[in-house]
C-alpha cells in the first residue's frame, strides 16, 4: 500500500511517498507565492518519480503552514505531531527535536510515550530562519546550496553582531566592501544563525538524542556551528532533514487508513 | 556672545551657531569616515559662510557619534537630551518628540523646560525604522518618497500582519500576486509602519504637543497614519528638523558659556 504526506511550509513544499514501511520517494520544491499550486506541483513530481498515479495512493495527509489548501489530501495534522512521528521513525532514540524552517524555528521534547512536551517557537523574527539565509545568500549572489558549501572554506569567519536580519544585511555589505572573502562572510552568517537557534533551544530541556531538521538543517555550516554551540552531536537520521514533516504526515495517513474508507482522488 | 552646537549622525552632520539666543545660521553635510572630521568640516563650512572663525566661538557643545572625540568642543551631551531641548526651544508646547531615522526609532519625553524626562529606542529590531520602510517599498517597486502620493488612491489598505520587515516583504509579494492595487499595498505599508512606531512610542507614553523628526517625518503617508493612530496633530517646526540636535547642543553651549562667565 502507498501512503503520502505533503508538508507545505512557508517557502517550500515537500512530499514523501511510503510503500509499506519503506520510503519510496521524497520530493522538495521551493515556491514563492502560491501554496496550493506548489502542493499540486510537488505531488506531480513525486508521483512521476515513483511511477504512480494519484489514484494509487491509499491515503494522503497534509501538514505545515499551508496544510488546509492541499486539494488532494484526505486530512491534515499539526506540524509538531507529524515531525515527532517522522523523526521517531527515522531514529527511535530522539528526545529533542529542533525544527529550523523557512519562517519559523521550533524546538520541542518528545517523551517516552511519544508525547510532545515543552515546546518553544520563534516566528515573529526572521533572524535564524531559512528566509534570513535566503536573503543574505541573494545579497551575496549565491544559491542556498553554494552558500552551504562555501562556509566550509572559511578561514576567518566575520562577526555579525546584529540579531536583526535587516541590520545584519548592512553589516554584511560592509564586510563585502571591506574585501572580506565570501566564504568568511557566509561562515559568519551561519554562525549567527546557529547562535539564534541555540538560544531558542536553551529555553527547553536539551535531552539526547537531539535531531536538527527542517530546510535550514541542509546547510552544513549551520549544522556544525549549532552542534558546537549546544555541545551535542546531532542524531543521524539517514533522510533529508527537510522531509521529516512530510514523512510523519505519510505515517499518519497510514495510521488513519483503518478509519478512512475512501481512496484519494 | 557666540556659541555653537555640533551633531554628528550616521549619515549627516549638522552645526548651528547662535548669538544671544538667536540662530545665526546652520549647516548640514554628509559625514566623513571619522566623527572629528565630520564635526570640523561642518563647523568650518558654517563659520566660513558667517564670516567667523573657531576662535570667535566662546563655547561649543558636541553631540551624536564620537561626541567625546571632538577636539574643539568644550563639552558634550547625549543626542537625546540635545534633541529634546532643541525641539522644545522651537516649539515650547512640545512634550513628546518622535525621531524616526534610518536605523533607529526613538521617542523622547521632555518637561516644561525641555529637559529629558524619559525615552525609548528600538533595540534589536529594525521595525519602525527608515530602513524597514525602504525595504517594504522596494519590494513594492515604489520609491519611498512616493509611498504617500501612491497611497492616496487606496480603496482598502492591505493588512500586513508581520512586524518583521523581512517577513512583511513576503506578505507584500503575496498581495501583488493576488493583484491588490499598488495604492492599497502602499497604504498597508504606511499603516504597518505607523503601527510599529506607535507600539514603540506607547512605551513612554504620548503627551501633547507632539513633534516628529528624522528622515521618515518627510513621508506624508506614514505621518498621516501615525497622527490618526496617536490621535494627535503633529506640530510644525519653524526650522528644518534635521538641525534640532545641533540646535539643542548650541543652547546648552549658551548655558555653558554663561556659567563660565559666572562669579
Amino acid at each position: 500500500m502507498f501512503f503520502a504526506g505533503c508538508d507545505v511550509g512557508a517557502i517550500s513544499a515537500k512530499v514523501v511517498i511510503l510503500e509499506e514501511d519503506t520510503l519510496l520517494v521524497q520530493e522538495t520544491m521551493a515556491y514563492k507565492m502560491l501554496p496550493r499550486e506548489a502542493a499540486i506541483e510537488v505531488m506531480e513530481k513525486a508521483l512521476a518519480n515513483a511511477g504512480l498515479s494519484l489514484e494509487q495512493l491509499d491515503g494522503c495527509v497534509a501538514c505545515g503552514f499551508g496544510r488546509k489548501v492541499v486539494p488532494y489530501a484526505n486530512g491534515d495534522v499539526p506540524e509538531i505531531m507529524s515531525l515527532s512521528k517522522g523523526v521517531r521513525w527515522a531514529h527511535s532514540g530522539v528526545k529533542t527535536v529542533i525544527d529550523a524552517g523557512g519562517q519559523k524555528i521550533r524546538a520541542f521534547n518528545i517523551g517516552e510515550n511519544g508525547k510532545v512536551s515543552d515546546s518553544a517557537t520563534n516566528e515573529k523574527c526572521a533572524s535564524g530562519t531559512g528566509r534570513f539565509i535566503e536573503v543574505m545568500a541573494r545579497a551575496l549572489d549565491l544559491s542556498l546550496d553554494s552558500a552551504s558549501a562555501l562556509a566550509s572554506e572559511a578561514t576567518d569567519p566575520v562577526s555579525i553582531t546584529s540579531q536583526c536580519g535587516v541590520f545584519a544585511e548592512s553589516e554584511m555589505i560592509t564586510h563585502v566592501n571591506d574585501g572580506r572573502k565570501r566564504a568568511d562572510i557566509v561562515a559568519g552568517l551561519c554562525r549567527s544563525v546557529a547562535t539564534r537557534i541555540a538560544s531558542l533551544v536553551r529555553s527547553i530541556r536539551l535531552e539526547e538524542e537531539v535531531a536538527l531538521v527542517g530546510g535550514v538543517a541542509r546547510n552544513t555550516g549551520v549544522v556544525d556551528y549549532t552542534a558546537k554551540e549546544l555541545g551535542v552531536r546531532f542524531a543521524e537520521l539517514g533522510i533529508d532533514p527537510q522531509a521529516l514533516g512530510a514523512l510523519g504526515a505519510a505515517l499518519v495517513a497510514r495510521e488513519r487508513r483503518d478509519g478512512a474508507a475512501s481512496r484519494v482522488g | 556672545m557666540l556659541v555653537a552646537g555640533c551633531d554628528v549622525g550616521s549619515l549627516t552632520a549638522e552645526a548651528v551657531v547662535m548669538e544671544d539666543g538667536t540662530i545665526l545660521g546652520s549647516e548640514i553635510i554628509r559625514v566623513r569616515p571619522r566623527a572629528e572630521l565630520s564635526a570640523r568640516d561642518v563647523m568650518s563650512k558654517l563659520l566660513d559662510r558667517l564670516g567667523l572663525s573657531f576662535d570667535d566661538i566662546v563655547f561649543c557643545v558636541s553631540t551624536g557619534y564620537g561626541r567625546e572625540t571632538i577636539s574643539f568642543a568644550d563639552d558634550n551631551l547625549s543626542e537625546i537630551s540635545c534633541h529634546g531641548y532643541g525641539a522644545h526651544w522651537l516649539v515650547p508646547s512640545i512634550r513628546t518628540v518622535i525621531d524616526v531615522g534610518g536605523q533607529d526609532c526613538k521617542a523622547i519625553r521632555v518637561d516644561g523646560e525641555g529637559h529629558l524626562m524619559d525615552f525609548v529606542m528600538n533595540d534589536k529590531c529594525a521595525a519602525g525604522t527608515g530602513r524597514s520602510l525602504e525595504l517594504m517599498s522596494e519590494s513594492l517597486g515604489v520609491d519611498v518618497s512616493e509611498l504617500g502620493p501612491v497611497a492616496e488612491e487606496a480603496e482598502e489598505a492591505v493588512v500586513i500582519t508581520n512586524q518583521c520587515s523581512i517577513f512583511a516583504e513576503m506578505e507584500i509579494a503575496q498581495f501583488m500576486c493576488e493583484e491588490r492595487s499598488f495604492a492599497d499595498i502602499a497604504a498597508g505599508i504606511n499603516e504597518s509602519m505607523a503601527k510599529r512606531v506607535k507600539g514603540l512610542v506607547g512605551r513612554v507614553g504620548v503627551e501633547k504637543d507632539v513633534g516628529v523628526t528624522g528622515g521618515v517625518s518627510k513621508n506624508a503617508g506614514v505621518v498621516k497614519n501615525l497622527e490618526a493612530l496617536l490621535k494627535v496633530k503633529f506640530v510644525e517646526f519653524p526650522e528644518d528638523p534635521q538641525i534640532i540636535g545641533a540646535l539643542g547642543a548650541a543652547l546648552f553651549a549658551g548655558e555653558g558659556a554663561a556659567r563660565s562667565k559666572g562669579p
